[in-house]
């Protein structure tokens, strides 16, 4: 073989691995997607060609399942979490990136270590205190567990976005007139920007996602998507059709999230320095 | 408008000093040239002046204030990094407005003087690109104009021609003493350019190791250096250095030849000073001394001849017409109203 075919053969079996790496990922969420739009009757079977119907995902929001109420609880608790979160945890991260704070190291490795503990183990605790006070299925209970979870990602991911801002572009606006807050406002906010969006979106998928904390600590008003997929469990055993739908209706702003992502990733990436 | 004074100003990092006990005068209006080799403090001494590095102590004033405690944007200075510090999201012309904008101009001003500022630089046509679609020397110059954009009480500019060509370098430097005739205002200039320096500044300071060997115009820091670091940095090509001792009032090279043109008093060692354009060069037997040629070189406006003399390498300036090979032997005599004599300890002038 010629160096030409020789890069030819090889491109043709990476481009055949990379296909076929994508269709085993692709094959469970294809027969979701599928089973979402079947009738019960057709679920178990492997059919590729059926009428497809739109009845499971009108049957998901009417009682007993309710997936409405889920459906709002969970955006609330998501974007609340997100909102609260980034603010923080930029105000966080730029403290850490541009000061020097006493015990600075401690407290970052702190912060990430706070991950490492599994969250079976403060489960309980969590519940004890949210019980006593009152803050069990409620979602502002649920919003304040997001917000530990999503936190240290935020103040990390964050803070290397800033990392990034090459300190003469700060000192360069405080000497042309900046006091730190316009410096924050006209020249860190817009280039972390990306950044920004990214650890935001980041954030909304954790928190949209979380299922044990919301598994234990909720029961009936604050449930949110993940732990309403649950419901489908009848006597005549899973609904997988009703539960297709409602993974759908949880996936798409995953779907969509991830595409942005992509995006700003890409751009946050390169942003960078002007020398 | 104003002077800048620096009284006792030091920059410690640990135990490694940055800038040492600078006290310096800055005169209202003056252009003032830091001169040094690389690492010799003089970005910091800027970065104090502007605010941002604290000193270690000493006291910085600007006009009537003294400084040390004031934030950057209260200094009203106006500062050209070595490395640009542009804002990346931001066009060229919003770069330019910056400092206007978040000083509170009225609207109807930013534009014309954004635009002024960029006509100066030569940059009006770029001034919608952002930055990471300029050169090196488009990115400078937005930083320049960023600077005169609007009239400070001093300006500092961190080596702000270090990136342009030859051409250019060349041009702006007219243009920079142009503009700072015009505006009259303070400058603190730092370059490793020796002509740059001597063109611009009204006085030069000559920095090593975070202190300043000599201050002074560029006529004197030129033709009456202080010391052996002084006479070694400026000129091109450096000034030549000789070992020596005076004996009976004259010059002995380490080799043992002795220069009437130095009168001196006695002195077992000292250093002998000469510039290559205060050499003659001449044939041989007319000179005061005979030596071979180790190198010719014609650089078109003139000459320079290496020529080995004992154990040393000395350079001397030839007439542009002059035409010579190596190994040739040539008569060199010293201007003795040019020679410059120096301790080798102290590294101190001596003074005839
Ligand atoms: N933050 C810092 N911590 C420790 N040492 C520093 C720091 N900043 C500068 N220095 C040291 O201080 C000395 C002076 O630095 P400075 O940047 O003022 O040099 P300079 O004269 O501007 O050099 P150049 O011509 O290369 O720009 C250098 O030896 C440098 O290594
Ligand atoms: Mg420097």
């Amino acid at each position: 073989m010629t160096g030409k075919q020789k890069k030819a053969f090889w491109n043709a079996v990476q481009t055949g691995l990379i296909v076929m790496a994508t269709l085993i990922m692709l094959v469970p969420i294809a027969w979701i997607f599928m089973a979402a739009f079947k009738s019960h009757v057709d679920v178990y079977q492997l059919k590729l060609f059926f009428r497809p119907t739109l009845e499971n995902f009108a049957l998901v929001f009417r009682e007993p399942y309710n997936l409405g109420e889920k459906l709002w609880n969970s955006t609330l608790v998501a974007l609340a979490t997100v909102v609260i979160a980034i603010p923080i945890a930029t105000m966080a991260a730029y403290s850490f990136s541009r000061f020097r704070l006493r015990g600075e190291t401690v407290m970052l490795v702190t912060i990430l270590a706070t991950q490492f503990v599994p969250a079976v183990v403060i489960i309980l605790p969590f519940f004890v205190m949210f019980r006593d006070v009152g803050l069990l299925d409620t979602r502002l209970g649920l919003i304040l567990v997001n917000l530990a979870i999503v936190m240290p990602f935020a103040i990390w991911m964050i803070k290397g976005f800033i990392d990034g801002i090459p300190l003469d572009t700060e000192e360069a606006a405080m000497v042309d007139g900046s006091s730190r807050l316009q410096v924050i406002r006209n020249i860190v906010l817009p280039m972390a920007a990306p950044g920004l969006l990214t650890a935001g979106i980041f954030c909304f998928i954790l928190a949209w996602n979380e299922f044990l904390f919301a598994l234990i600590l909720t029961s009936k008003d604050a449930v949110t998507l993940p732990i309403g997929l649950a419901l489908f469990k009848a006597e005549e055993g899973d609904l997988w059709n009703l539960l297709s739908a409602a993974g759908i209706i949880i996936m798409l702003p995953m779907f969509i999230l991830a595409l942005m992502i992509r995006k700003f990733f890409v751009q946050g990436m390169t942003m960078g320095a002007v020398r | 408008m104003a002077e800048v004074v620096l009284k006792n100003l030091t920059k410690r990092w640990g135990g490694f000093v940055g800038v040492d006990n600078q006290s310096l005068h800055i005169a209202d209006k003056e252009f003032l040239v830091l001169l040094g080799p690389s690492g010799c403090g003089k970005t910091t001494t800027m970065r104090m002046i502007a605010g941002l590095e604290e000193p270690s102590s000493g006291e910085i004033w600007i006009g009537e204030r003294m400084v040390n405690d004031d934030l950057p944007k209260d200094r009203d200075v106006a500062m050209v990094f070595q490395n640009y510090g542009l804002y990346p999201h931001m066009s060229v012309f919003d770069n330019i407005a910056y400092p206007l904008k978040v000083r509170g101009t009225p609207k109807a001003d930013i534009a014309p003087r954004v635009r002024a500022a960029a006509e100066k630089v030569e940059l009006t046509h770029l001034l919608d690109r952002r930055p990471k679609a300029l050169s090196g020397g488009q990115r400078q110059r937005v930083a320049l104009a960023r600077a005169i954009v609007r009239t400070p009480q001093v300006f500092l500019m961190d080596e702000p021609l270090s990136n342009l060509d030859a051409k250019l370098r060349v041009s702006m430097r007219a243009e920079l003493k142009h503009l700072s005739r015009e505006l009259q205002i303070t400058t603190i200039y730092v370059t490793h350019d020796q002509i740059e320096a001597m063109t611009l500044a009204d006085r030069v300071a000559v920095m090593n190791h975070g202190v300043i060997q000599q201050l002074g115009t560029p006529d004197e820091i030129y033709n009456d250096p202080a010391n052996l670091f002084v006479a070694g940095f400026i000129g091109s090509p450096a000034m030549n250095l000789i070992d020596g001792s005076i004996r009976e009032g004259h010059f002995v090279t380490t080799g043992g030849t002795r220069l009437t043109a130095v009168r001196a008093a006695d002195r077992a060692r000292v250093v002998l000073g000469v510039r290559a354009d205060d050499l003659r060069v001449s044939e041989p037997g007319e000179g005061d001394i005979d030596v071979p040629i180790y190198a010719f070189e014609n650089t078109g406006e003139a000459t320079l001849l290496t020529v080995q003399w004992g154990q040393q390498r000395v350079i001397a300036r030839g007439d542009r017409h002059l035409r010579k090979e190596q190994n040739d032997i040539v008569g060199l005599s010293l201007n003795p109203d040019h020679l410059y004599l120096f301790d080798p300890d102290t590294g101190r002038r001596l003074t005839a």
